[in-house]
């Protein structure tokens, strides 16, 4: 086989080599991204996952928590709650140590954890279903 | 670098992921122009070297401008399309220059040099929207106005517009012509993703019962998305574009479910486009034969079935590893056998050079830059701009899915161009202007500040 032939069809192959190099250099950049998103610290501690609701936010909504989370109607809430029954200041959410405590901020209507309202600091567990008004969001663990 | 910029000057940057994958699309695409000159000289020389370095300079003026803009956007889109665009240059350079000609001035330029100036311009687009769309209010404040304008421009070109193939799809405006219902697909996607995030409570949860357990969005609410889509569907039936329409139902429906997660509404939208198509198939006998084209090119190999059955030589010639840049395509009475080769057939010129290994890879491209459309989509603060970036990148993904389909009769052939690859000046800015909105919306905000260096007491001895 003269040499040309051959130099061709290395550079041939060469070519279509390069072009799964290419595709293999860019998955593995998807691949990092994902696993930076999976460490990404917002989130982390835990986070809610609306179930029901009667009107905002939709259901299946998810709010990833930080230390102190404040929930209720006021925009000023870290978790703005437009539901008729709730009070503009509802409750709080607090990450004390290791777990997460429940705090009713005096509200009309008053905060259940599955299906009990909350009288004092009550700690919640992952899985644990937190009921305002007409909403139910179901605390999860945080990614990662 | 210094960390220290200049005041009013954002701090550059650097992007050294973005550089590494350009740096092995040059050596890909180095690679290809090689195979292409020793195929075509028979000596170890670069096809058209002027055309390559001038496009693989582009690229890294892209670069260095996003660099000094000092944006954080996403930095795998450039290089994956820029090795689409690159595949499609080289794929212009290999076929005959005579297919497009156009005088610019005193000079006649050829296929290869028409794309790369039209490359270039959509690179420049996108980097020039990269760099200063900074909110997305003026496209979601005037939705209706887009929507408007759009339909407009079409009715424009059903008015005034020449026809090419049977279809009305330019429009010249003195010097220049374009194709409108590339520039609709954009707007569509904008129109209908403020209008889906508006509303989509509404039509994800106040549902009214049809029949049984069946429930639909209230009418009020369906009313103007179906009448938008039907206005824009019918005119680009009348006008025969049918890849476009195929297009814009197909992302809709998608956008559609990405707002209401709705899957009963897709299983409609589905039936409703069956339904559609058979009625289209009845009423027009312009469908009727691209439909008998696809069931049996054979009956007619010569006439309407010449193109499908050429193209499907041109796979089967390819085989696996296909037969080289610059060595398939064998002339028929020194014609090309597939006429539209440059803007309808290019997978199938693909195909045939680079074989199925060849056409895989082109494929993975664009399902990466899909993939980075969609992670840019989740990873917005608000759904009017997540469904944009899903739209955007569907656009592309679905363009590609439907005419690759087409070239390999796996669905009747639509005149949609191959983005990125395919000849064609609308095509080419368009997506440049695309990949610039997807750049420009997965900006990941100003960098944190560089923490200044703390001087170590211990070892420094002060």
């Amino acid at each position: 086989m003269d040499p040309l032939t051959l130099a061709l069809w290395a550079i041939r192959l060469a070519f279509l080599a390069a072009l799964y190099v290419f595709l293999a250099l860019v998955v593995r950049a998807l691949l990092r991204d994902v696993r930076a998103a999976s460490r990404d610290p917002a989130g982390a501690l835990g986070r809610l996952v609306v179930v029901a609701s009667g009107s905002l936010p939709a259901v299946g909504s998810v709010f990833p928590l930080d230390a102190v989370t404040t929930l209720g109607r006021d925009l000023g809430c870290s978790v703005v709650l437009d539901d008729a029954f709730a009070s503009a200041r509802h409750a709080i959410l607090t990450f004390r140590g290791r777990g997460w405590y429940v705090e009713d901020l005096g509200s009309t209507n008053g905060t259940l954890v599955n299906g009990v309202p909350v009288a004092v600091a009550l700690s919640l567990g992952f899985g644990d279903e937190l009921q305002i008004g007409e909403v139910r969001m179901r605390l999860e663990r945080g990614i990662g | 670098m210094t960390a220290a910029a200049l005041p009013g000057f954002p701090r550059p940057v650097l992007r050294r992921r973005e550089l590494s994958l350009l740096l092995a699309v040059a050596g890909t695409l180095i690679l290809g122009s090689l195979s292409l000159g020793l195929t075509r000289t028979g000596s170890l020389a670069l096809a058209d070297p002027a055309g390559l370095v001038a496009y693989l300079g582009a690229l890294v003026a892209v670069h260095v401008a996003l660099v000094v803009a000092g944006r954080r956007v996403d930095e795998v889109l450039v290089p994956a399309v820029g090795l689409l665009g690159g595949i499609g240059l080289l794929l212009a350079e290999r076929l005959p220059q005579d297919l497009v000609v156009q005088q610019v001035g005193s000079a006649t330029l050829g296929l290869a040099s028409l794309q790369l100036i039209w490359l270039v311009l959509a690179l420049v687009i996108a980097a020039v929207v990269a760099i200063t769309v900074r909110s997305d209010r003026w496209l979601r404040l005037y939705k209706y106005t887009w929507a408007a304008l759009g339909l407009g421009l079409l009715l424009l070109t059903f008015v005034f517009g020449g026809e090419t193939n049977g279809s009305r799809l330019t429009l010249d405006l003195g010097p220049v012509s374009g194709q409108p219902s590339e520039l609709l697909k954009v707007i569509l996607v904008v129109f209908f993703a403020a209008y889906l995030a508006e509303n989509r409570v509404l039509l994800a949860d106040a549902r009214v019962g049809v029949a049984g357990r069946l429930t639909l969005p209230p009418a009020p609410y369906l009313l103007p998305a179906g009448l938008m889509l039907a206005l824009a569907l019918g005119i680009v039936v009348i006008q025969r574009d049918l890849g476009a329409a195929l297009l814009f139902y197909v992302v809709f429906l998608c956008l559609f479910y990405l707002a209401t997660g709705s899957k009963v509404d897709i299983a409609l939208g589905i039936g409703l486009f069956l339904v559609g198509f058979m009625v289209l198939a009845l009423v027009f006998p312009h469908v009727r034969d691209r439909v008998a084209t696809w069931l049996d090119p054979w009956a007619d190999p010569l006439g309407t079935g010449y193109q499908t059955i050429q193209a499907l030589h041109a796979f089967a010639r390819g085989g696996l590893l296909g037969t080289g840049l610059g060595a398939g395509l064998p002339m028929i009475d020194g014609h090309l056998p597939i006429p539209a080769v440059h803007t309808d057939y290019p997978l199938a010129a693909l195909g045939e050079e680079l074989g199925m290994a060849g056409v895989l890879a082109v494929l993975g491209c664009y399902l990466v830059v899909v993939a980075r459309g969609l992670r840019v989509a989740a990873a917005t603060a608000d759904d009017v701009r997540a469904l944009l970036c899903a739209g955007l990148a569907l656009v592309i993904g679905v363009q590609a899915a439907i005419i690759a389909a087409g070239n390999l009769k796996l669905i009747p052939l639509t005149g949609i161009t191959l983005p990125f690859i395919s000849y064609g000046g609308s095509s080419l800015l368009v997506n440049g202007l695309i990949v610039g909105l997807l750049l420009a919306f997965s900006d990941r905000g100003p960098a944190p500040p560089v923490e200044p260096r703390r001087r170590r007491l211990g070892r420094d001895g002060a």
